[in-house]
């Protein structure tokens, strides 16, 4: 294997950590809350900023190179972590606004809406994030620290951005399976009883988006620390859309059909035509790959609505939620009286 | 002052566009339940249809009429032989609101494919002299589209008003199966609201471009934002509130606009929106804001 070619593993390898734990955040949202955020690339694009103007530096150390806000240069973990607390918050914000009180239709309008303007927003406003040029020379963390050569630093942030896709897919799986994961899951299923259930279902579908909206901006922040440049256009409407692709293809409401989806398609489908020998004038190919992401969303909805891994029907003696185990248990004398724990 | 008057003669132009394309959309989704998000590439397509139609020499308003048809034929196919056995197939809002956003993206791109991404614009459009009225300035082919668009609204308005197919429509958007009890052949009622809101689609398409002039494969798509915000604010189903609300998001855009940058024209229709869909979700004259089910 050449340089170049290692390299272009490596950033596969990236780029496959980055979707999937953007998607596992979106699969939260809309496979257990079932809240259709059309906008969801816009989370991931706060925190790709938010990340970049923590690390840069003051805008002003290479005058009249590029404009931003703030421009600090924290040390590592601070801006990844700032970057899923941006992700969250915003969402959040969106949530309480968009959730409360919105039919569910007009909900993804909504968020459709906020998508296109959010760019056209970040894209004018030249001094928030540099406008339409977008920010370069966003620092790799721990770069000169570590010491290693440029393919070695390549491959050190692969493992790095693996290791944190794992952590991200074990939380994701504990709270899936957790009373929070049950709620979502019973919000999603059936609105009107989890609510007579006593369930609020306002704030349970808030949870999900602000968990959803954190994994977003760490996705973010993940991408931007190693390409280095963030631009609008990086964070087109579209893009929320391959990871939809990848959740419907993959089965909803399991993290594995989560990983599987993200191979399948940000991977092997957009990805996997670098491979092929160059046909047709430039941009073709861009222009096949978004007919393809659309005509094999519409395939699997109508061949295989449940992906290739279908979430299981869950049993509920399964779950050690204590809430559950006592409302099922026949009750004691002493829990007489009270709600159920 | 001197800006404001020619800002807002640029917003009642831009009104006709809006209106055309929000009364279309708002009688889809009105009767349907069926949020288009494709909306936006059939309007693209119109566009195609007519400067494909004019680059071989074709008269603009023959065009027109080809790409208003073209609107029509293309969102009745969509509805037939997408959305419709999807909806049956027990895709619910939510499951519809992907499916027609895969469409969008399968023919916008396709555009793409077909034509790359140049900006292209109808040839030999002659904009005619200027006309000055009340100090606002219009070229006489601005005037052409604003008569376009309120011959266009008033046919609109006899049809849901005076004729059979009218009141059927109006019937199976306040209740489906009561209509079809009734009598009303829903079916083809639906068959004919895709029909018509194609039509309005494919024809919004070609005077937007006459409009702005030069366009390329994301021109729907851009436009659907404003294209929902009028539609909201007028309250979704309601023909004569998504003209009000066309008027009132283009006027306030031309105006925010005259006063910062163009840019904020489409900001503006967002905030507009979100303020509609927070304070009055159901719009300046509809009645009803809960959801329904997708009428096939």
């Amino acid at each position: 294997m050449n340089a170049g070619f290692q390299l272009y593993l490596a950033t596969l390898v990236v780029y496959f950590a980055v979707y999937a734990i953007a998607a596992m955040g979106l699969s939260i949202q809309y496979s257990y809350a079932g809240v259709v955020n059309l906008a969801f690339i816009v989370f991931q694009a706060a925190g790709a900023y938010t990340a970049a103007v923590l690390t840069l530096g003051p805008d002003t150390r290479i005058a009249g190179f590029q404009t931003y806000i703030l421009g600090y240069e924290l040390p590592f973990p601070i801006p990844l972590i700032a970057a899923a607390a941006v992700g969250a918050l915003l969402s959040s914000v969106v949530g309480v606004i968009a959730l409360k009180k919105l039919r569910r239709d007009y909900q993804a309008m909504a968020f459709l809406v906020l998508s296109v303007i959010a760019t056209d927003l970040v894209t004018n406003l030249k001094g928030l994030f540099n406008g339409q040029a977008g920010l370069a020379l966003i620092p790799s963390p721990l770069q000169n620290e570590l010491g290693l050569s440029y393919g070695d630093y390549h491959w050190a942030y692969a493992i790095y951005a693996v290791v944190l896709t794992a952590l991200v897919y074990g939380v994701c799986r504990w709270l899936g399976n957790s009373p929070l994961g049950v709620s979502w899951r019973a919000t999603r299923d059936n609105e009107t009883s989890a609510a007579a259930l006593g369930k609020n279902v306002a704030r349970v579908r808030l949870s999900a988006m602000a968990v959803g909206g954190a994994l977003a901006g760490l996705s973010g922040a993940v991408l931007v620390q190693f390409i280095t440049v963030w631009e609008p256009n990086s964070w087109l409407f579209p893009e929320t859309f391959v990871l939809f692709t990848s959740l419907i293809v993959g089965g909803l409401g399991n993290s594995k059909g989560v990983l599987l989806g993200v191979l399948a398609v940000p991977i092997l489908l957009l990805q996997g035509p670098s491979f092929l020998p160059e046909f047709g004038r430039t941009g073709l190919v861009d222009s096949l790959e978004w007919v393809i992401v659309g005509l094999v969303t519409l395939v699997f909805l109508w061949f295989r609505p449940k992906g290739l891994l279908p979430e299981r029907p869950r049993r509920l003696d399964k779950y050690r939620s204590k809430g559950l185990q006592a409302l099922l248990r026949p009750r004691l004398n002493r829990d007489v009286g009270g709600p159920p724990a | 002052m001197s800006t404001l008057l020619p800002a807002i003669g640029f917003g009642l132009v831009t009104a006709a566009l809006l209106a055309i394309a929000a009364v279309g959309f708002t009688l889809q989704f009105g009767i349907t339940n069926v949020l288009n998000l494709s909306y936006g590439s059939v309007l693209t397509v119109g566009a195609f249809i007519a400067y494909l139609l004019a680059i071989r020499g074709v008269n603009i308003w023959l065009a027109l009429v080809a790409a208003g048809a073209g609107g029509a034929v293309i969102s009745m196919a969509l509805n037939r032989l997408i959305f419709a056995p999807f909806a049956r197939r027990g895709a619910g809002l939510f499951g519809m609101i992907i499916v027609t956003v895969s469409v969008q993206l399968v023919i916008e791109y396709g555009l793409q494919a077909a034509f790359g991404v140049n900006f292209m614009s109808f040839p030999g459009i002659d904009q005619g002299p200027t006309i000055h009225v009340l100090g606002m300035v219009f070229t006489e082919l601005q005037l052409i589209i604003v008569g376009i668009a309120v011959v266009a609204m008033i046919i609109i308005h006899l049809i849901l008003q005076y004729t059979r197919l009218g009141m059927a429509m109006r019937a199976t958007a306040t209740n489906p199966s009561l209509a079809r009890n009734a009598g009303v052949p829903t079916k083809r009622i639906i068959d004919a609201t895709w029909l018509l809101s194609g039509a309005l689609c494919g024809i919004s398409g070609v005077t937007l471009v006459l409009g702005i002039q030069s366009f390329d494969f994301t021109i729907g798509q851009k436009f659907l934002i404003t294209i929902i915000a009028s539609a909201v604010l007028g309250g979704i189903g309601q023909p004569y509130g998504a003209m009000l609300g066309a008027l009132t998001v283009a006027l306030a855009g031309s105006i925010v606009a005259n006063y910062t940058s163009s840019a904020y024209n489409e900001v503006t229709a967002f905030v507009i929106l979100i303020a509609v869909l927070l304070v009055r979700p159901q719009g300046i004259l509809s009645e009803v804001a809960t959801a329904k089910e997708v009428v096939t």
